[in-house]
């Protein structure tokens, strides 16, 4: 697992209010542990504040984590700031609870990959390093 | 990835502890005891139950969890299960009111209405109620960040309907410190918040003593990976903060313990979880007589409610979940839980619907009058394993509880980042056992079977409209009141703020009449306590 | 002072963000490549370097701090600096979320890196990645790094003021004096100043620091601040303002440059002479000391390979 993410940056952020941040901080241990240099923004941050860090910090993926049902409107806002900022060629991820019936929403506003939060901290890891290799 | 060589023998010969670590002895004897606890349900130190005879005195209550989208529709799913024989009503509030921002707030944007009421003033909340008494029916609001204005709504709101305040029943959740390590709808600062819990247990203590005014939470940062130990201890020692803050504001100890209660997750370890409740109310009882000097049985007895479910359940074969939610009660029930919420089975990846959230009732009521277990007082008292692991917790949470008064209190913890690192590295590590499958869970990494991880039921969202009409009746309630009125009424606010010795409460219920929004009422402190900086911690 | 400009074209963050990670991966064959753009006089950029142990507050610190050189109406750019884990080699880099805690302002870009190779409490190509920010155009160029004693010394060299951030009841002022904190520092801050011991701290600092030999030797002065209240920072931006001037009028900016420069291939010669090692096969560490010595330098000569 280790250096499967060595020289990657990533930005695991929390867009809107939703207050559940163990998995995403779980997760940036997990692609730390893997190699990657990680970004976590902390509660709280708009849709326009990620992008600009996204910007600013040359990162190679953006990770959502939104818990709170709002995930459709928060991803095409974000995916909006990225494009703004010229960014909307870094990889998108989501994870939090996201129903199967909406990934395919999802990934009409850009979503490369929407993860499952069954899925192991080593399959997190995997899928991320493919789609960034 | 399914296993095709498994079975009891194995899971047995492989654990040895607890999830929380606790050593499992193969037979348990009555030698393993600490000291033997001969007390009586409803004799301190209540080990065996805070009253004397029990659920057969009064069952638990049935509470479920609904709210969502606008006060109209909100109030039409109240009627409904108040029909169906829910005997109380727990009230969601949507993030927006949870943090403090009200609807048109460019922070609320995607949030209105989501994962529960949206409430910004007295209107709502008239609409959220109509047509239900509010003398006759108990009420639980998950807020926090907001409790004490939308507690001063709620009088207000009882005020308008002519319902005396002594009449009222419910609970506010209003646990403040929690919020800054596992469910992050913080506003202002450590203490200045601490200020406000106070302010509104008094005044509830006062105005409608039959209000429970905090509901001290150990479940969030259970869901968030701590250990039933960690989950007890950190909760404790939350509730040892604010003790200490209420005795700090010159409150009768005697007065407010009796106000305090507790809610907690139930998860799988069936016997753990029995052992942790029992635990929780021999050692509160003990740190209340020993450490505050209560001397009223109200002031020492722990009570408390608890979920079943959480994140306990999982998105994989989901319908393993109303087996898991089943077992839970159980353990909750036989562990003396107060008032019991049982979650869907769908809980897991979507808000549930109306058939689910019927399901989860009827759990609590076959367990409540097919099982007998409510027929004899904590009939698993005196088990040589039940009673062991009660001791053995006991001691365990209350080193967690000592932990954090090394560290340097509770509040510094937070203020430091402390605990939250120390709940996301046990979260981890936790995921890390699942991951490996030292911790088993089915349907995810045993016994799979991916052709039974579809979708059941409907997917359930509430309407586009939602925002938009909330936003509408927000903006009309904020042109037809009086402003001036509104305005002095926050400006009265913000110098009763500045007296340290004010509490609080009158003057936000007053606001609230005025029609005063949640988000100006927030606004207002703002400026003089300012907003909570996040230390983000890994 | 306020820097009158003309309204200048907004930063371009994704064009910048690439540029830096560009100079930041670069090989020293590829930095070496790249302008330095300390050969044009660029007088009134001022560096500024944070340090101090961990668990100053250094990042709220920094972000309150920026929010006082933004109200100058300075284009301010951040290079947040933090470990890199030595398992993984991966990173959480934490600090510049603080720094943007307060605000959005158009004139504010912070870059986190990783320490990666470097062991001094800087990144790789620190010495490339200040220069380029010069080159875009900020006025104010800040470090936050992590570090005590040694790493001190590395990061004084490529700023024209240190700040050295410390908080109360870290530890007794005999380890500070051991571990060179009170030698190089312009500013002192001691954070947390609502902590006890704090301003009793500020006491013993500035009795401990070196005096000033003559009329024109610049005092450093202690200040109290409080990171999460906000307090202390105007005094801090005071000083730091008083730290430029004293500059502008004491330092002779030719000797500055060729001090900076000097650090700068110092630090191009550390990291070719890691690579070189890095690269080297057991051949090489067959050989006797003195035949691996003169290997491992003729390889620094070719940077290219």
């Amino acid at each position: 697992m280790a250096s499967q993410l060595q020289g990657k940056r990533i930005l695991i952020a929390k867009p809107g209010l939703d207050g559940h941040d163990v998995g995403a901080k779980v997760i940036a241990l997990a692609l730390r542990d893997a190699g990657a240099e990680v970004i976590y923004t902390g509660l709280r941050k708009t849709p326009d504040y990620i992008a600009r860090v996204a910007a600013e910090e040359n990162v190679d993926a953006v990770g959502l984590s939104i818990l709170s049902g709002s995930h459709l409107e928060l991803v095409k806002l974000t995916a909006e700031a990225l494009k703004r900022e010229h960014a909307d060629d870094v990889a998108l991820f989501v994870g939090g609870t996201i129903p199967r019936g909406d990934w395919d929403a999802l990934k009409a506003s850009g979503v490369d990959c929407v993860f499952d939060s069954e899925m192991s901290l080593e399959q997190v890891v995997d899928e991320v390093a493919r789609r960034l290799a | 990835m399914s296993q095709t060589k498994s079975g009891p023998r194995d899971a047995a010969a492989a654990r040895r502890t607890t999830p929380s670590g606790i050593e499992i002895p193969a037979v348990a004897t009555a030698a393993m005891r600490r000291h033997p606890d001969d007390s009586a349900p409803g004799e301190y130190p209540f080990t065996r139950g805070i009253f004397e005879d029990g659920y057969r005195g009064r069952l638990w209550t049935f509470r479920q969890y609904s709210g969502f989208g606008s006060a109209e529709e909100s109030n039409e799913r109240y009627r409904f299960l108040l029909e169906r024989g829910q005997t109380g009503l727990s009230v969601a509030l949507d993030l927006p009111t949870q943090c403090g921002y009200d609807p048109i707030d460019p922070m609320a944007r995607s949030e209105v209405g989501k994962v529960g009421v949206s409430i910004s003033n007295l209107s709502d909340m008239e609409v959220l109620f109509r047509d239900i008494d509010l003398a006759k029916v108990s009420t639980s609001f998950t807020i926090n960040g907001t409790a004490a204005i939308i507690f001063a709504m709620y009088l207000a709101a009882a005020d308008k309907a002519g319902v005396p305040r002594a009449k009222l029943t419910g609970t506010i959740q209003n646990d403040i410190l929690k919020e800054y390590v596992a469910r992050g709808t913080w506003i202002f600062p450590v203490r200045p918040a601490l200020r406000l819990v106070a302010d509104s247990i008094v005044y509830a203590n006062q105005e409608s003593p039959r209000f429970n005014p905090i509901s001290i939470a150990g479940a969030h940062v259970r869901d968030a990976g701590s250990s039933a130990v960690e989950e007890m201890g950190f909760t404790l020692a939350n509730g040892l903060a604010y003790v200490d803050e209420l005795l700090a504001r010159g409150a009768d100890l005697e007065r407010f313990a009796q106000s305090l209660s507790f809610f907690f997750y139930v998860h799988m370890n069936f016997f753990e979880e029995v052992a942790k409740f029992r635990a929780a109310r021999r050692l509160w009882a003990r740190l209340m007589k020993e450490r505050y000097g209560a001397r009223t049985e109200r002031a020492q007895q722990f009570r408390f409610g608890v979920v079943c479910g959480g994140s306990s359940l999982t998105a994989a074969q989901p319908y393993n979940n109303v087996v898991r939610v089943a077992v839970e009660t159980m353990a909750a029930t036989l562990g003396g839980a107060q008032s019991i919420f049982t979650c869907a089975y769908d809980e897991a990846f979507q808000l549930p619907t109306e058939q689910s959230a019927e399901l989860a009732l009827r759990t609590q009521q076959v367990i409540a009058y097919e099982s007998g277990i409510a027929d004899s007082v904590d009939p698993l008292g005196g088990s040589h394993y039940v009673e062991y692991l009660t001791d053995e917790m006991e001691v365990a949470i209350e080193g967690v509880i000592q932990e954090i008064a090394d560290y340097g209190g509770v509040v510094k913890a937070i203020e430091d980042g402390y605990l939250q690192r120390r709940i996301a590295r046990s979260a981890h590590e936790r995921k890390s056992r699942v991951d490996h499958g030292e911790s088993v869970v089915v349907g995810v990494n045993r016994f799979r079977n991916e052709a039974e991880n579809k979708q059941v039921g409907e997917v359930f969202s509430s309407s586009a409209s939602t925002a938009e009409e909330v936003v509408r009746k927000y903006e009309k309630i904020r042109d037809e009141r009086d402003g001036a009125a509104a305005a002095r009424a926050l400006d009265t606010l913000d110098k009763a703020a500045r007296d340290h010795g004010e509490n609080l409460m009158p003057y936000l219920v007053d606001c609230c009449h005025a029609y005063v929004t949640v988000g100006e009422m927030v606004e207002q402190l703002k400026k003089q306590w300012g907003e909570f900086v996040e230390p983000v911690k890994l | 002072m306020t820097a009158s400009r003309a309204p200048r074209a907004p930063i371009h963050r994704r064009a910048l963000g690439r540029a830096l990670s560009r100079i930041a991966d670069a090989t020293v064959a590829e930095a070496l490549a790249v302008l330095e753009g300390d050969g044009r006089a660029r007088g009134e950029v001022w560096r500024c370097g944070i340090t101090g142990p961990a668990g100053a507050g250094k990042s709220s610190l920094v972000g309150r701090f920026v929010n006082a050189r933004l109200a100058h109406q300075r284009r301010v750019g951040v290079v947040a600096i933090d470990p890199s884990s030595p398992y993984s080699q991966g990173a959480i880099l934490g600090d510049r979320i603080r720094i943007d805690a307060h605000g959005d302002d158009a004139e504010l870009f912070v870059r986190s890196l990783a320490s990666r190779r470097a062991r001094d409490g800087l990144a790789d190509n620190i010495a490339n990645v200040l220069a380029l920010l010069e080159a875009h155009d900020f006025d104010d160029v800040l470090v936050e790094t992590v570090g005590a004693g040694q790493s001190q010394y590395e990061v004084r060299e490529l700023v024209d003021t240190l700040v050295v951030v410390l908080m109360p009841g870290a530890g007794d002022m005999v380890q500070a004096v051991k571990a060179g904190i009170l030698e190089t520092g312009d500013i002192y801050v001691i954070n947390k100043g609502d902590r006890p011991g704090a301003k009793e701290m500020v006491a013993e600092i500035a009795s401990v620091l070196r005096h000033p030999q003559g009329p024109n030797d610049w005092l450093p002065p202690v200040i109290l601040t409080s990171a999460l209240a906000g307090d202390g920072i105007a005094e801090l931006d005071a000083a730091a303002e008083a730290h430029r001037a004293w500059r502008a009028r004491h330092v002779d900016a030719d000797s500055a440059r060729r001090q900076r420069r000097r650090a700068h291939v110092r630090a191009l010669v550390a990291r070719r002479l890691a690579e070189v090692i890095e690269a080297g096969d057991d051949s090489l560490w067959d050989a006797d000391v003195a035949s691996a010595y003169h290997a491992v330098v003729a390889g620094l000569d070719y940077p290219d390979q």
